[in-house]
């Protein structure tokens, strides 16, 4: 009679890689949700403590936060003016990164998080981020470029950790 | 429909006439879309709530309370009043487009006699007119909106509080940042309420304005040497630039300066125990007034001494603008009625103001965006002794009316018993009297003291 001993199963890798998609997803995902935020202003009257209308009848302005279709903006205009003035972005490349960017990023989020073809959306994430430190460089944002290649660094970590990737939609 | 009353008739009318109406309102409010702000307005406005009123001056000022009455609903010009028949005619041409078919008079005492229906009388003409207009008007049973200043004499002035007792009618003076949202939620909440400033020890404000040229006229409108006589005018010059002479007005301290030092006293809550000061006419030939003036007032206030410096020149750029400024030992407010010029700062150590922004009461300045380039931080400053960076914010009332409006407003309120006046004359005085002090201190070059009884009448 064979006795079978069971090897401890090491579920450490498998957890480092479903945290990692979970960071990478939700960071991608709001990132590119947050190029569609805008402000507005709006004029409400003044509330009192017991939350009634103050006696003066002042009236305040309250900036409120909201998003839309409409509001899309790939990147801050002092940024994207930067960008005009470097002969190595040229417009017909950056106008249609621009246009998917946003899009882009919710995307791959998405897919990284829910574990659609996740090497190959955490690769294509990756290249992502690389694209955006051509930019950064251009324009000698180091700050940026340093924060972009922590984030290059964590798709390569999840990437090197694939084989244990498990909680997928697709088996790749 | 009378042709002083420019609301449609509302009796019984039905819907399918309403809409005939309507339509046909639309087609001429397109046409004239700034015509009768008042038949807008008072369209939901009661009958008994329409208050007819008479406006005498339209001068500058006259003008520009007019054009904030035409905002508020309810108010029907009967009658206006200018010496002057090319300002005369100006007002009741400009009141006629806005659907008012106004009685013009050269006299106020012949308005007064003719024009029986008038319930509140606006005063603008120059100061030296003001006590003669205003106690006839009170006496003849009507309520008045005077401008400030009240008088250009301190007997002027007293007079008027002591007809608006006598007769018992309501006199409120054109202090119109007593009735300002912003000042009313800076001063009751801000500082009364929750004491950000902690012990207030000092105030100043000013008021620099570029210099300008004397007031000239169209030589067909000059008015004879007789009339100007008939009402205390020495020639036209005189009448148009009334403000730099000694008989019509009191000069910047009083033009400039009234605003500001009256609200020295109502932020304070108190009136001042000395004043010094130091000006003169430094740069205009043919004015009796000074051009510049500087002033430092002491205030006995409950918890010490607060001192407010003031200053109004003529002569400088506008540089710095207007404003009046609070400092405390936790914080520094600064308001103006322009809120360009209005941002409050908390002293680091002082006790954190979130549970004012949270309720929308302040709000915080966005920082300036600082470049990666940029090499400044807290090395920026100058002298170790200098405090530390002061948070900013800034009041998020806005005021989305005429600046003059929200005084009116409470004027007419209180006119139909709706409230009570946010500035009366007996309250004015207190602040007039202390502009009074200030001109007798800058023109004695001396302290002047002031007793409690001084701003009493």
């Amino acid at each position: 009679m064979t006795e079978t001993q069971s090897t401890p199963i090491d579920r450490g890798p498998t957890m480092a890689v479903l945290v990692l998609r979970a960071w990478l997803g939700v960071r991608a995902i709001l990132t590119g949700v947050e190029k569609f935020a805008d402000t507005r202003t709006l004029q409400v009257p003044l509330l009192d403590a017991a939350g009634k209308p103050d006696s003066s009848g002042a009236v305040v302005e309250v900036t409120q936060k909201f998003y839309s279709l409409h509001s899309y903006h790939a990147i801050p205009d002092s940024m994207k003016d930067k960008f005009a003035l470097e002969p190595l972005l040229p417009t017909f490349l950056t106008t249609p990164y621009y246009a998917v960017l946003g899009w882009a990023l919710i995307a791959l989020g998405i897919a990284v998080l829910v574990g659609l073809w996740t090497r190959a959306s955490l690769f294509l994430m990756g290249l992502l981020y690389v694209s955006l430190t051509v930019g950064l460089i251009l324009i000698k944002q180091d700050a940026g470029v340093a924060w972009l290649a922590i984030h290059v660094a964590l798709v390569a970590m999840a990437l090197s950790l694939s084989k244990h990737n498990r909680l997928t939609l697709t088996r790749s | 429909m009378s042709p002083r009353d420019p609301r449609p008739d509302a009796d019984g009318l039905g819907r399918r006439r309403f809409l005939k109406t309507a339509t046909a309102a639309s087609l001429s409010l397109a046409l004239a879309p700034l015509r009768s702000a008042y038949g807008q307005a008072a369209a939901g406005s009661p009958p008994e709530d329409a208050i007819n009123v008479a406006l005498v001056g339209l001068g500058a000022q006259g003008r520009v309370l007019m054009d904030a009455m035409l905002k508020i609903p309810g108010v029907r010009f009967v009658a206006v009043c200018d010496i002057w028949p090319y300002a005369r005619t100006y007002g009741q041409r400009y009141l006629k487009k806005n659907g008012f078919e106004v009685r013009a008079y050269e006299n106020h005492q012949d308005m007064l006699e003719k024009e029986k229906d008038v319930q509140a009388v606006i005063v603008a003409s120059p100061d030296f007119w003001h006590a003669p207009i205003t106690n006839d008007c009170l006496r003849s049973g009507h309520h008045v909106y005077c401008e400030k200043m009240m008088s250009n004499t301190i007997d002027g002035a007293k007079s008027m509080v002591r007809t608006m007792k006598e007769t018992g009618k309501l006199l409120q003076i054109g202090h119109q940042r007593r009735s300002n949202p912003r000042y009313l939620v800076a001063r009751n909440h801000l500082l009364k309420e929750a004491h950000l400033l902690g012990r207030i020890t000092a105030a100043n404000g000013q008021w620099n304005r570029a210099v300008s040229a004397d007031l000239g006229w169209p030589n067909h409108t000059a008015m004879s040497t007789e009339l100007l006589a008939r009402y205390g005018y020495a020639d036209m010059h005189q009448f148009r630039n009334w403000r730099w002479f000694k008989k019509y007005g009191g000069g910047p301290l009083s033009d400039l300066g009234a605003h500001q030092i009256d609200i020295f006293n109502w932020f304070f809550d108190t009136t001042p125990s000395t004043v010094i000061g130091s000006g003169g006419r430094d740069y205009y030939e043919g004015h009796e007034w000074l051009d510049n003036a500087m002033v430092i007032y002491e205030y006995k206030l409950p918890e010490g001494m607060a001192r407010a410096f003031y200053q109004v020149q003529t002569t400088t750029s506008a540089g710095g603008g207007y404003f009046e400024q609070f400092m405390g030992t936790e914080g520094t407010l600064r308001m103006s009625e322009n809120p360009k010029y209005s941002v409050i700062n908390r002293e680091a150590a002082a006790p954190p103001w979130d549970n004012w922004v949270s309720r929308h009461y302040l709000a915080p300045l966005k920082a300036p965006a600082k470049s990666d380039d940029d090499a400044s931080s807290a090395d920026d400053k100058v002298d170790a002794r200098e405090t530390a960076e002061l948070a900013g914010y800034y009041l998020p009332v806005v005021l989305t009316k005429a600046i003059h409006q929200p005084h009116l407003e409470n004027f007419f309120n209180a006119v139909r018993g709706k409230g009570t006046l946010n500035c009366p004359a007996d309250e004015a005085f207190k602040s007039e009297m202390a502009v009074f002090k200030a001109i007798e201190a800058v023109e004695s070059r001396t302290l002047v003291t002031c007793q409690p009884s001084d701003f009493t009448v």
